[in-house]
């Protein structure tokens, strides 16, 4: 399991991690089922303290993401989780907020918003069927 | 849980200079603390109250739940302690110094040391001036684990070390102290080198506490808010500002426990920008914060904001 951490970010470690574990399960790099490292192996591999790491095994765990089988160490859970488009759109309506933002500092009324995403949507380079949980991927 | 180390309302002076002007906070059991701040800050002072090598003029330290001024044996046996550059007998080698050592304390676990030595690859034969920068800090960190302590105080350890050995010395403090379950007290300059492993952090700036948190929770309640000068003439919130600057028609103001203040923002439809900081962001707007209100003309208006901001 290969994960970066890039220091001095304004991304909270934990964060860091969380996010690109999530990212190779998408991806499907980690495979449900896959024993990933254990609490005190990736600490040590990444110099991140343990509880940092503690904290976002119990994260993923609780989203259904990984699986902590007791006294066995931490897997990737057998079955695709619902939550996943949840969590992936929750990221997208932050982002979408942020632009919308920015395009009110830049004066851009509720109208000319609204036709830029009428643009946008018309622009698409194909009519594609939303996804379904289990083929999303590219979030690296 | 008792914490392990406690201060309380510590003050000491040097010639009539106030060095720490009030310091409390604590430290619970199994704990890393990073204890931030620049030079001249106060942080030897207080490793130096830590140890017991000097007393408070007043306020109360408990170590292991003794004082160690009063109680300085007690609590060393009990406590590590690794200096930057901690100058040792060159002309001993490693196994002497190790030898040399062990009688000073009751619980020195020669079978521990070994197994150090052995898994840092310190060659035993070798005279200590012989060894370099790094295998030092290691050997250093060998005397301060070898009898088992349950505190770890850390002064700057990694000052002299390279980057490759500076995540190596990280990875033995995550294996061998946070994997024992010690209580890490770590002091540094080094924020970025501390971030990844300490589970608090504690910001001291000319002899006070001026931040103490977990340090994502740190990090999460410390923003750079961008609004404009107009927006700003119509803030009324009684924030917390650490840094205010203006550029043009826009203000920054450095918050913390940004979260009210951005839902008050958000509540009175005032345009705003968020902007996440790093550690030392966060770090220098405590220490070094542009805290004055020169640089935003304000002054024919009562200025609450930049009022809250001077007298905090």
């Amino acid at each position: 399991m290969f994960i970066r951490i890039e220091k001095g970010s304004t991304v909270p470690i934990s964060r860091q991690i969380m996010d690109q574990i999530r990212a190779l399960c998408l991806a499907e790099t980690l495979k449900p089922g896959d024993q990933i490292p254990s609490v005190r192996q990736l600490a040590r591999e990444l110099a991140v303290n343990q509880n940092t790491i503690l904290r976002v095994y119990e994260r993923l765990a609780g989203e259904g993401m990984l699986e902590r089988r007791h006294g066995d160490g931490t897997y990737v859970a057998p079955h695709p989780p619902t939550w996943r488009m949840e969590s992936q759109r929750q990221k997208f309506t932050e982002e979408l907020n942020q632009l919308v933002s920015q395009g009110t500092l830049l004066g851009l009324t509720r109208d000319d918003l609204h036709l830029l995403v009428d643009d946008a949507l018309d622009h698409r380079p194909t009519a594609e069927q939303p996804a379904a949980p289990s083929s999303v991927s590219g979030a690296s | 849980m008792s914490p392990v180390i406690s201060l309380q309302a510590v003050k000491k002076a040097f010639q009539h200079q106030p060095v720490l002007k009030g310091v409390s906070f604590d430290v619970l059991p199994g704990q890393t603390l990073a204890f931030l701040g620049r030079n001249a800050a106060g942080k030897t002072t207080t490793i130096r109250m830590l140890l017991g090598l000097i007393p408070p003029d007043s306020g109360t330290i408990t170590v292991l739940g003794h004082d160690p001024f009063r109680q300085p044996v007690e609590v060393r046996r009990r406590v590590g302690y690794l200096a930057e550059d901690q100058t040792m007998f060159g002309w001993m080698t490693v196994a002497e110094i190790l030898r040399f050592m062990a009688p000073f304390y009751p619980t020195w676990d020669h079978a521990l040391a070994g197994e150090y030595v052995r898994q840092f690859e310190l060659p035993p034969a070798t005279k200590i001036r012989r060894l370099s920068k790094g295998q030092n800090v290691r050997l250093g960190l060998v005397l301060a684990l070898a009898h088992r302590p349950e505190l770890v105080i850390l002064d700057d350890p990694a000052l002299g070390l390279d980057p490759i050995m500076r995540r190596e010395f990280n990875r033995d403090l995550i294996s061998h102290l946070q994997g024992g379950g010690r209580t890490v007290f770590y002091s540094s300059h080094l924020l970025y080198e501390v971030e990844p492993i300490a589970d608090q952090i504690a910001i001291l700036d000319e002899g006070t506490i001026v931040r103490h948190g977990p340090t994502e929770q740190v990090l999460h309640e410390v923003k750079r808010i961008v609004v404009s000068l107009a927006a700003y003439g119509r803030l009324d919130e009684n924030w917390t500002v650490l840094d205010l600057r203006r550029s043009g028609d826009e203000v920054a103001l450095t918050i913390d426990h940004a979260d009210a203040a951005i839902a008050h923002l958000a509540a009175h439809a005032l345009p705003h920008r968020v902007i996440d900081l790093n550690l030392d962001e966060v770090f220098e707007a405590f220490v070094g914060g542009n805290k004055g209100v020169s640089g935003v003309a304000r002054a024919d208006t009562c200025d609450p904001v930049a009022v809250s901001a001077a007298v905090r």
